[in-house]
């Protein structure tokens, strides 16, 4: 069952923009499904209208299969990309608020459960102004679950987190998908979105250009990439037939060939030039994905068609 | 959803109550709103107690002897307290012989000691001051100082010249003064009320006499105390909604609560602080007013309408105030939409006083029936001692419960699209557009 049906919406900013262009999609009860996509590129406006914050020009958005999201506004946690709280309340003051807002009845228990999960418990009676920025936003993330929605849009919940909190707050997510819970987060993570996600759709100037599971999307490119390791690193990797593009990650290199490319003649070319440590042909990761659609060379051959 | 807006209304009303400002702000409006009357009462007392010395041209000839009684006699009397205190400054007369041949040069001199300090002031008297003549200049008191005209020696001398005046002429005139007593006597029109009739005894009751008091200073009182609870308000609803869309906390309050519930909650929450701010204000005036024995003063009946107008005052401009503060982005443009949004109270600031002096006029009876000003204006008219049209205060009331409907919906609109509109400036034509549209 898909608890959230987006049907060919459009949202336009102006004359000029249009931040999301007749878009479709569906979410799978239970699943974790990663918006990703670049900037500007109209993710937080498709959350936004699925919030029903903002209203689509044209098209339809079904939450729990009805058409208006209002009614069933309760059963949705939305956290935005900004964190906006009330910095001179108590934490615990603030979720508690924040719960009741949601329609949350005796959400003490609750919030004292999830202070204890996050780690937050000596800081229940401290004014938000005090808390760090990661502090703060794992409160917001409170805020956003203390109810138990059923669905949880999360909007780049794990930037600016260091490692052990974006840790913590993985698990909590996970953990959410355990219960029930349907999970989605825009993030600008690949490894994240490849780790974590069901699904995962990809936004690009306000189009769908990736919709479906890691595997799926893999699959449309294939086994196009040769991830090597040499004993000179990049500069063995120059002019070698049938490589579109080399990435150097100072360790690592990854090649991406051209189709009908042979990879065991870019492989006999490169030991002629230097002693090859690893060689894997592997699929493209999602972010090696995501640059082909949205990086300069993929604008610059959008342009010229 | 009601229920939402009245969460978020309680929030807000506790965290406005509680805070510093709040409580800061309840004690120091009414003294920045009477800080002259306060000032002027505790600074009353506070004279220059140094002499004042003048200098006394007298071309008649007739009047500086007695001025200088009169002063001596003052000075005796009137420059101490009952502690032996000096409370006054004593006021020094010298005469000084008039220049025939070159009156100008004497001024100059004259002033000269005035701007060097020698002096306070000195004053010349006309030859011809007992019988003025077709000549005036020969008949003038001119009387010169650094600041003549606020000048409290200049005020006091009038009464024993002018009196001295008097006596001359009826002297000259051959009638014995203390026979005509009643010619000087001045009669006072006193302005009383009106005459009523009491409906269960059928007795007449007399007029009360009419005060200025009850004239002008109740109905402006009243009307300060309605542009205080605006004042207090409205501006920070505005601010209030801007911080909020800045600091992205509307946002996330809108994953919770509609934008109109939202708008209404805060409109709520400002609602409840205007109420509780002129529970403490009337509560006190009217205590005060008990103590003092004024109580007859204050217009009980006019106080239900007091409280409705002044509920719809602040829901109607603080709807415009939350729908402008929802359009900035940041603190300048509160700044500068902050005018507009009490342009309303600042109207009738204006024209207060004309309408408080001619109740029944055609310009009052107008404005106070043009829906943003008739919360303010129309209290205004009812606690003047005329009485209005009773038809007046409920067509006025209709049409404010319209226009703040009005107001309200179309705050609702601009407040949805605006609150997550970012860097888009607060101009008008978008304002339009989003009221118009939606």
């Amino acid at each position: 069952m898909d608890v959230i049906e987006l049907d060919r919406v459009t949202k336009q900013f102006g004359k000029a923009v249009v931040a999301v262009d007749n878009l479709s999609l569906s979410v799978p009860k239970g699943s974790v499904y990663g918006f990703i996509g670049p900037n500007g590129s109209g993710k937080t406006t498709t959350l936004r209208m699925i919030m029903n914050i903002l209203y689509p020009d044209t098209g339809v958005i079904r939450v729990f299969g009805a058409p208006q999201v209002g009614a069933c506004m309760d059963r949705i946690g939305y956290m935005p990309e900004e964190r906006g709280l009330y910095k001179r309340m108590k934490v615990r003051e603030l979720l508690r608020f924040y719960g009741e807002l949601k329609g949350g009845r005796r959400v003490n228990q609750a919030v004292d459960e999830w202070l204890r999960k996050l780690d937050l418990s000596d800081w229940g009676h401290k004014k938000l102004e005090t808390l760090s920025k990661g502090m703060s936003q794992k409160v917001q993330f409170i805020a956003t679950v203390v109810t138990r929605p059923d669905i949880v849009i999360l909007d780049e919940p794990f930037s600016g987190l260091d490692p052990v909190n974006a840790e913590v707050l993985k698990d909590a997510v996970l953990e959410l998908q355990d219960q029930g819970t349907t999970v989605i987060f825009s993030t600008h993570d690949m490894n994240v979105a490849e780790r974590m996600c069901d699904f995962i759709f990809m936004i690009h100037r306000g189009k769908k250009v990736l919709d479906g599971t890691l595997n799926a999307i893999q699959d449309q490119y294939g086994c196009d990439t040769i991830r090597i390791r040499t004993e000179q690193g990049a500069s063995a990797l120059q002019n070698l037939e049938g490589v579109d593009k080399v990435n150097d990650y100072g360790q690592v290199q990854e090649l991406h060939m051209a189709p009908a490319c042979d990879a065991q003649a870019v492989l006999a070319t490169i030991m002629s030039r230097t002693a090859v440590r690893r060689f894997d042909l592997v699929r493209p990761s999602l972010h090696d994905i995501f640059v082909r659609i949205a990086g300069p060379e993929a604008r610059e051959v959008n342009h010229d068609a | 959803m009601m229920r939402k807006s009245l969460k978020l209304a309680c929030r807000e009303y506790k965290a406005t109550v509680k805070s510093k400002g709040f409580i800061i702000g309840l004690i120091l409006a009414p003294i920045f709103m009477g800080g002259s009357l306060i000032a002027f009462a505790l600074l009353k007392d506070r004279v220059d107690t140094r002499d004042k010395n003048v200098v006394i041209v007298d071309r008649s000839g007739v009047i500086a002897p007695v001025l200088l009684t009169a002063a001596q006699t003052r000075n005796a009397e009137e420059l101490h307290d009952t502690k032996g205190k000096k409370i006054k400054p004593a006021y020094v007369f010298t005469i000084t012989a008039p220049e025939a041949e070159d009156p100008g040069a004497q001024r100059f001199e004259l002033s000269e000691r005035v701007r060097q300090g020698a002096i306070h002031a000195f004053v010349e008297i006309g030859e011809h001051v007992v019988h003025p003549g077709e000549n005036p200049d020969t008949s003038r008191i001119t009387y010169h100082a650094k600041n003549a005209a606020m000048d409290e020696v200049r005020s006091w001398m009038g009464w024993p010249i002018n009196n001295e005046l008097r006596r001359l002429r009826v002297t000259e005139a051959g009638i014995d003064e203390s026979k005509v007593r009643d010619l000087f006597h001045w009669a006072n029109v006193e302005g009383m009320g009106l005459v009523s009739r009491d409906v269960q005894t059928g007795r007449i009751r007399s007029a009360k006499r009419s005060s200025e008091i009850e004239a002008l200073i109740i109905p402006i009182i009243t009307m300060m105390l309605m542009f205080m609870m605006v004042m207090m308000n409205v501006p920070g609803m505005l601010h209030s909604v801007m911080e909020e869309k800045t600091q992205r906390i509307a946002e996330v309050l809108l994953g919770s609560i509609k934008p109109f519930d939202f708008m209404m909650g805060k409109l709520f929450s400002g609602v409840a602080v205007a109420l509780t701010i002129s529970a403490v204000y009337l509560s006190g005036i009217v205590f005060v007013v008990h103590r003092m024995a004024y109580e007859q003063y204050i217009p009980f009946h006019v106080l239900p309408w007091f409280l409705v107008f002044m509920f719809l005052a602040v829901v109607m401009m603080g709807a415009g105030a939350m729908a402008l503060g929802a359009t900035c982005n940041e603190a300048k443009d509160a700044q500068s939409l902050t005018l507009p949004t009490i342009m309303p109270a600042m109207i009738c600031m204006f024209v207060y006083i004309p309408v408080a002096k001619e109740p029944l006029s055609s310009f009052a009876t107008v404005m106070s029936l043009i829906p943003p000003f008739t919360p303010f204006l129309m209290v205004l008219r009812q606690t003047t001692p005329e009485a209005i049209p009773p038809w007046q205060p409920v067509v006025g009331l209709i049409g404010v419960v319209a226009f703040t409907l009005l107001v309200v919906w179309f705050a609702g609109r601009i407040f949805r699209v605006a609150i997550l509109m970012q860097g888009m400036p607060p101009k008008l034509s978008n304002i339009v557009r989003w009221a118009l549209r939606g």
